[in-house]
């Protein structure tokens, strides 16, 4: 464990009845730096997240928190966090700027919401009620309340699920912001370019465990002596028995078919081959590095989002 | 503190923008108010009563001074305005001079039998001689009884027979008089009555009065088991709650500015609806005095922790709502909200004895002097204190403030 890092997670357990939800969990978030829990839905992410955001208490395990061992997150530590989170929601008869400042009472020394307002984009919608605002602009608003307080740590649960890329990139930008001016964030996320394009440390999870975790560049660089081929097939197209010695060969959702190597020149030669004898017309191919998506499918033999 | 104002105020500002919340906590007593109030405004009035009576004197006797004239004389003297300007008993109506008794008695009966007529009397031809002879036999009964005044009503009508009612009341007086003239009665033997009224204090009883009071009750009634339950609910539902719940804010701070913004309203409703009663349909009753102001406190304490109960029980906002639906009939129609309780069937009257609205409405309308509460003061503040405490307990063993897994 990372004795300068902000957080500590160490054995943490969960059950719901038999379902052993968060199985011995144990991570460490360095100080200003995006975190992510990467993993599919049912991986553990948010029961963990909710165990660090003082909602759940773990059966078992302890969590460090700003130097601090604690069994639960206790109202002194909710007053240096903020959290966002997954399909929370707010009063939707109340306006923006009033949200803002009834989160804001809850605190010691809080932002102004007007502050708050202009960080979040959010100024011309600030009399709007909040059932009035668009998905994009209702997650704008949660992160808003989530950062009131100025919070040294910054809990962000699934931030962009069901947005369009539009708003996912607004968002992107404000977390980025967010670790450019010291705040540490831990991030859930199922989507893998979300994890890649925010994250300097990745912890995936599968089944309540953490089955990797790394910066996005070491947990790739395992699969990096190979390179991904993928193209569209029909379902039930059978390659030679060649190829499928030279590579490993993966059939996804859609006729996606992916092709590891690491004998590219000769990978994509019996591919062609096997084009030209079958009629197939290799649709689509795309040449490419491993990503995390690749991690976890190395990992576990499934894909995130299947 | 500043925690709970601003909960508070944001608990008004979403029921004051949400219309379906401010229909039932403002919109809907003052219409009930005013529609009731319009509907029921006799109810307990003093009504001018006057009935169409018919007169005819058949005594062939007939003439000043005699038993017949005074019968005559006296429903004539029931018919004139008095000098207090109210109107008379009766309208009066006799043969002209020269005109055919009989036929006139024919008419009268006729007018009797199509409503025109509440009663119709007839004193018989030998009515001064019957009197005459029974006084002289020394007969100490009923004299008109032994003469046989006739009264003609029309059976079924009520005005008919409540105008046989008070001519028997006439009758009556007349029979003493004659009674009395002839020596045959006392007036210092004759037994005394006191007339004792049990109820209201209030001698000059409105509707309205009563009706405020229930009003009052009411929207604190359906605030509490209705948007109570429904704002917890669908806040533990959607997550709402669930947002306060990672900041420092704890369920009690958030349950002391809920409880202050469910205060607020009240007191705005409350204000609504005696500022309708008092200025647009006349009531007259003073709600702001001591015992008063504990009885509508303790009203919205008692349906505040009825709302909490709900949602401890329910588990989402349709079974909630469901389930103040089912409490909210009896309750509030067995209750003594807008009408006394005392035509309920014995069979009901169980619901009476347990309902906490029964004993607010009741106590609050005692306070201000609109009846009397059917048990004293401490029991009717100690039935609501017991809720008060029940369904305290019980939501805080099950009450959840946030979703389960």
């Amino acid at each position: 464990m990372d004795e300068a890092a902000l957080m500590k997670v160490m054995n943490l357990v969960k059950h719901y009845g038999e379902v052993r939800a968060v199985d011995g969990v144990s991570f460490s978030v360095p100080r200003s730096e995006v975190f992510t829990l990467l993993g599919p839905n049912g991986a553990g992410k948010t029961t963990t997240l909710e165990i660090l955001e003082g909602i759940r208490e773990a059966d078992s395990g302890e969590i460090e928190i700003f130097g601090e061992r604690l069994r639960r997150i206790d109202r002194a530590t909710k007053e240096r966090i903020g959290v966002l989170l997954q399909e929370g929601s707010f009063e939707p008869y109340l306006k923006v700027r009033e949200v803002l400042a009834l989160f804001a009472s809850f605190f010691r020394s809080p932002r102004s919401p007007a502050e708050m307002l202009r960080k979040i984009a959010l100024e011309e919608k600030a009399n709007a009620l909040v059932k009035t605002l668009s998905g994009g602009q209702k997650q704008r608003l949660a992160i808003g309340v989530a950062l009131i307080n100025d919070p040294e740590l910054v809990f962000l649960d699934e931030p962009t699920t069901g947005l369009d890329p539009q708003a996912r990139r607004n968002i992107w930008a404000i977390v980025s912001g967010l670790t450019a001016s010291g705040k540490t964030v831990i991030l859930t996320t199922h989507y893998m370019e979300e994890a890649e394009a925010l994250s300097q440390m990745v912890c995936i999870m599968d089944h309540g465990k953490v089955i990797a975790q790394g910066s996005p560049r070491e947990l790739t660089s395992k699969l990096s002596q190979e390179t991904i081929v993928e193209f569209l097939a029909p379902d039930g197209a059978s390659f030679s028995p060649a190829l499928a010695e030279r590579c490993t060969i993966t059939r996804g959702e859609g006729g996606l078919v992916s092709v590891k190597t690491s004998d590219l020149v000769g990978t994509l030669g019996s591919l062609l081959d096997w084009s030209r004898s079958s009629g197939e017309p290799l649709a689509e191919m795309t040449v490419r590095q491993p990503n995390l998506e690749d991690v976890f499918l190395s990992l576990t033999g499934r894909r995130l989002r299947s | 503190m500043r925690d709970i104002l601003a909960v508070a105020r944001a608990q008004l500002a979403c029921s004051l923008r949400e219309r379906i919340t401010l229909f039932w906590f403002l919109v809907f007593p003052l219409f009930l108010l005013t529609l009731l109030s319009l509907i029921f405004s006799n109810v307990g009035q003093t009504e001018d009563l006057s009935f169409q009576i018919t007169v005819v004197n058949l005594d062939r006797g007939s003439q000043s001074g005699s038993y017949a004239t005074a019968v005559v004389e006296t429903f004539r003297a029931l018919s004139r305005r008095d000098t207090s300007g109210e109107s008379p008993l009766f309208t009066l109506h006799e043969p002209t001079a020269g005109c055919d008794a009989g036929a006139f008695l024919e008419d009268e009966l006729g007018a009797l039998r199509v409503g025109k007529r509440s009663a119709v009397v007839v004193i018989p031809e030998e009515f001064s001689q019957g009197v005459v002879a029974a006084a002289a036999a020394g007969r100490d009964l009923d004299a008109t009884a032994a003469v046989g005044i006739a009264v003609h009503t029309s059976g079924g009508r009520t005005g008919s027979d409540i105008a046989l009612g008070v001519i028997d009341q006439v009758l009556a007086g007349v029979n003493k008089q004659l009674l009395v003239s002839l020596g045959l009665f006392d007036p210092a033997r004759e037994v005394e009555v006191a007339r004792v009224k049990v109820g209201s204090e209030n001698k000059d009883f409105r509707y309205v009065d009563f009706l405020v009071p229930g009003v009052i009750v009411m929207g604190f009634f359906t605030a509490g088991l209705f948007s109570v339950p429904g704002t917890i609910l669908f806040g533990r539902e959607s997550k709402i709650l669930r947002a306060y719940w990672v900041t420092p804010l704890n369920a009690p701070r958030f349950l002391a500015g809920f409880a202050l913004g469910h205060l607020a309203l009240c007191v705005l409703q409350l204000a609504c609806v005696w500022a309708l009663g008092r200025f647009a349909l006349g009531a007259q009753i003073d709600l702001f005095q001591p015992l008063a102001l504990v009885y509508l406190a303790l009203s919205i304490v008692t349906f505040l922790c009825l709302g909490f109960l709900v949602a401890a029980v329910a588990k989402t906002p349709n079974s909630g709502m469901a389930m103040a639906n089912i409490v909210n009939m009896p309750m509030m129609f067995l209750g003594g909200l807008f009408f006394p309780t005392g035509s309920v069937p014995p069979g009901l009257r169980a619901i009476l004895l347990v309902n906490p609205v029964t004993y607010l409405a009741e106590g609050l309308r005692a306070s201000v002097g609109v009846g009397a509460p059917t048990y004293g003061h401490p029991v009717m503040l100690a039935v609501p204190c017991v809720w008060i405490v029940g369904c305290v307990v019980v939501a805080s063993l099950r009450l959840k403030w946030d979703v389960g897994r």
